[in-house]
């Protein structure tokens, strides 16, 4: 049912929370392919194509790209912004899940463009209800837009 | 000198000025009147002359005895009228004496007629001889009392010159102490104008500038009476308002970078202190759920017990942040439904656990003026406080209404739930201040913290009423929004 072609960016430094996020893909039964960027700069190298994934020019975007915001190097914003500022990517589905949900943050996040806003729980059992909801919505309900779409 | 001194000094100028006038007019006057009294005694001598001059030409005539009769009487009344001394003057009463002795004079000669034989019936040589006496008698009496009438007309005219004299004397004295007055009251104008109006004018001046933001400006007027004390304690007051001003804008600066540190801290807060509680709540669970069969029952315990406290640590950090939230939200400050608010919030609860059964009873048409986020912050925790002590509670009623009390209005949330003993209360809005086991009602202890915080910073404030076991109530109240204020933020609750 669930098409394992579409590859999911999840962009997150924290180890133990990578780990815990994939735990709750693989016990919601979503059998996506993930790749992980453990900062911002790895983030954006992976989406354009850049430096050590310079092979991949030609390579499908992801469908989704689960963001952190506080990220080394470049942060979850600046992340968001430049997928935004490039064509390629300005219709993106990007969901931002992070542990804060102060207000400035909410707004600078939707104010640049994210899709969705997830806070993550402490509680595991709420973790992984959230993400079994997200990886249903983003990957089987909603229709992404053609790729190399512009305006 | 002093103002107070050279104000004293001018009007001790005028009103002596003033006195010597009165003083000098009060003489004039006493003069005139002298100089007429005199002027009248003079015309009151003429008239005895005159007379004396009619009765003794009469009896020269016609020697009636009438005539020396009255004579008599005349020369009596003539003798009074010159026997006192009128004059203070030298010449006039030398004239005076003249007049005197000619006036004895002539009635000597009078006495000589009356002595003399009815020269006018005597015949013959001797007859002639008396006659001729007679004749030289008469005419040295005429030019005598000429004389004497010459003498009287002098004096008049001495007493009317006096009149006059003392009359001008008036009339320059009061020119003179005008012109005194006139040069004083120039004199205090010029000193007011320079030594007081200018001074002010300065001072004046000196306010504008500093009321302007010119801290520096610097007064002192350089002088040593009153205005020139206060322009030294106006520049003294300046220089306090600058130095208590420099060290407010430096405490304002201190706070901003305070608040700036505040707001970095929750930030951090927010995003990294509940990473290490979401690791140790998600790898128990992966503990419990991939290796459950190998654990025994104690080792699951443990783990449930690592997963409910890194659960309660996040639930405390997220409203440790609420508290400091409710501190640095900008207040916007509106008129708020608080009937409306109260029961949304309580239809929330009851959806959130319908199987309880509270009775609500909301007062209708309560408004108070506050902001509206903080205030449903504040009536969410104070309601859910109610709904949650009446948990164990047999017929649960929960009242929120608004009383008039000093001509103030006090709002209050009041329950029939567990209450609390009153000598705690105290304790009751302190962060992490809990008076009941949180086995029994669950909770942070941060609520009314929360709550106190809020009304605080409407410049409200909250109290309670309770007994244990009988319920609890809880009164607030705002400011009252009847003086337009500019609403300022303030960091502190």
């Amino acid at each position: 049912m669930i098409d394992t072609n579409k590859i999911i960016l999840l962009v997150e430094d924290n180890p133990d929370d990578v780990t815990l996020t994939l735990r709750a893909f693989k016990r919601s039964h979503l059998m996506n392919p993930i790749t992980v960027a453990r900062d911002g700069i790895e983030a954006l190298d992976f989406l354009f194509a850049r430096a050590a994934d310079s092979g991949r020019a030609s390579a499908p975007l992801p469908t989704l790209v689960i963001l952190d915001l506080k990220l080394p190097k470049l942060d979850g914003l600046g992340v968001l912004k430049a997928i935004r500022d490039d064509e390629r990517t300005r219709y993106l589905p990007v969901v931002i899940m992070t542990s804060s949900k102060e207000e400035q943050d909410l707004i600078s996040g939707y104010a640049l463009g994210a899709n969705s806003y997830v806070r993550k729980p402490v509680d595991f059992s709420e973790f992984l209800e959230a993400v079994k909801v997200l990886g249903i919505y983003w990957l089987m309900i909603n229709e992404t837009p053609p790729h190399g779409t512009t305006q | 000198m002093k103002i107070r001194t050279k104000g004293r000094l001018a009007t001790t100028t005028a009103l002596g000025t003033i006195g010597l006038i009165a003083a000098m007019i009060w003489w004039a006057n006493s003069e005139v009147e002298e100089a007429d009294h005199q002027r009248r005694q003079t015309a009151e001598i003429a008239r005895a002359l005159n007379d004396l001059r009619l009765v003794t030409f009469e009896y020269i005539l016609h020697r009636p005895e009438r005539a020396r009769v009255q004579e008599q009487q005349v020369s009596v009344r003539l003798n009074r009228a010159i026997a006192s001394n009128l004059f203070s003057d030298r010449e006039a009463n030398e004239v005076l004496a003249d007049l005197r002795e000619r006036t004895a004079a002539t009635h000597r000669i009078f006495a000589e007629f009356l002595t003399s034989p009815a020269g006018g019936d005597a015949e013959g040589p001797d007859g002639e001889a008396t006659r001729r006496f007679e004749a030289q008698l008469s005419s040295r009496l005429l030019i005598l009392q000429q004389e004497t009438l010459a003498d009287a007309f002098r004096l008049s005219d001495y007493s009317t010159q006096r009149i006059q004299e003392a009359q001008q004397r008036v009339v320059y004295v009061i020119v003179v102490g005008l012109a005194l007055i006139a040069l004083t009251t120039a004199g205090v104008a010029w000193v007011i104008d320079r030594h007081v109006l200018a001074p002010i004018g300065r001072l004046e001046q000196a306010t504008r500038e500093v009321a302007a933001g010119n801290w520096n400006f610097k007064l002192d007027v350089g002088r040593e009476d009153e205005i020139g004390e206060m322009s030294r304690n106006f520049d003294a007051m300046t220089h306090a308002l600058r130095e208590s001003f420099t060290q407010i804008e430096r405490k304002n600066d201190e706070l901003a970078a305070l608040n700036k540190e505040i707001e970095a801290f929750s930030y951090s807060v927010s995003h990294d202190l509940r990473g290490p509680l979401r690791s140790m709540d998600g790898f128990s669970l992966a503990l419990l759920e991939d290796y459950g069969d190998k654990l025994d029952d104690d080792a699951k315990d443990y783990l449930n017990r690592i997963r409910a406290a890194s659960q309660r640590m996040g639930r405390l950090i997220d409203e440790l942040l609420g508290l400091s939230r409710v501190t640095r939200t900008e207040l916007s400050i509106r008129a708020v439904n608080l009937s409306a608010l109260t029961r949304e919030i309580a239809e929330s609860l009851e959806r959130q656990q319908p199987q309880r059964s509270v009775k609500w009873v909301i007062d209708e048409g309560m408004t108070v003026h506050a902001d509206k986020s903080l205030m449903h912050i504040a009536m969410q925790n104070l309601l859910e406080n109610a709904w949650k002590f009446t948990g164990k509670t047999e017929k649960p009623v929960i009242r929120v209404g608004m009383i008039e009390h000093d001509g103030r209005k006090d709002c209050f949330v009041a329950d029939n739930g567990v209450g609390f003993d009153m000598a705690y209360a105290d304790r009751l809005f302190g962060a992490f201040q809990r008076l009941h086991h949180e086995s029994e009602f669950s909770g942070t202890g941060i609520g009314l913290a929360i709550v106190q915080r809020i009304f605080r910073r409407h410049e409200g404030k909250i109290w309670a009423h309770a007994k244990a076991g009988h319920g609890a109530t809880f009164f607030f109240c705002l400011r009252e929004p009847n003086h337009d204020r500019h609403e300022q933020d303030h960091p502190a609750g």
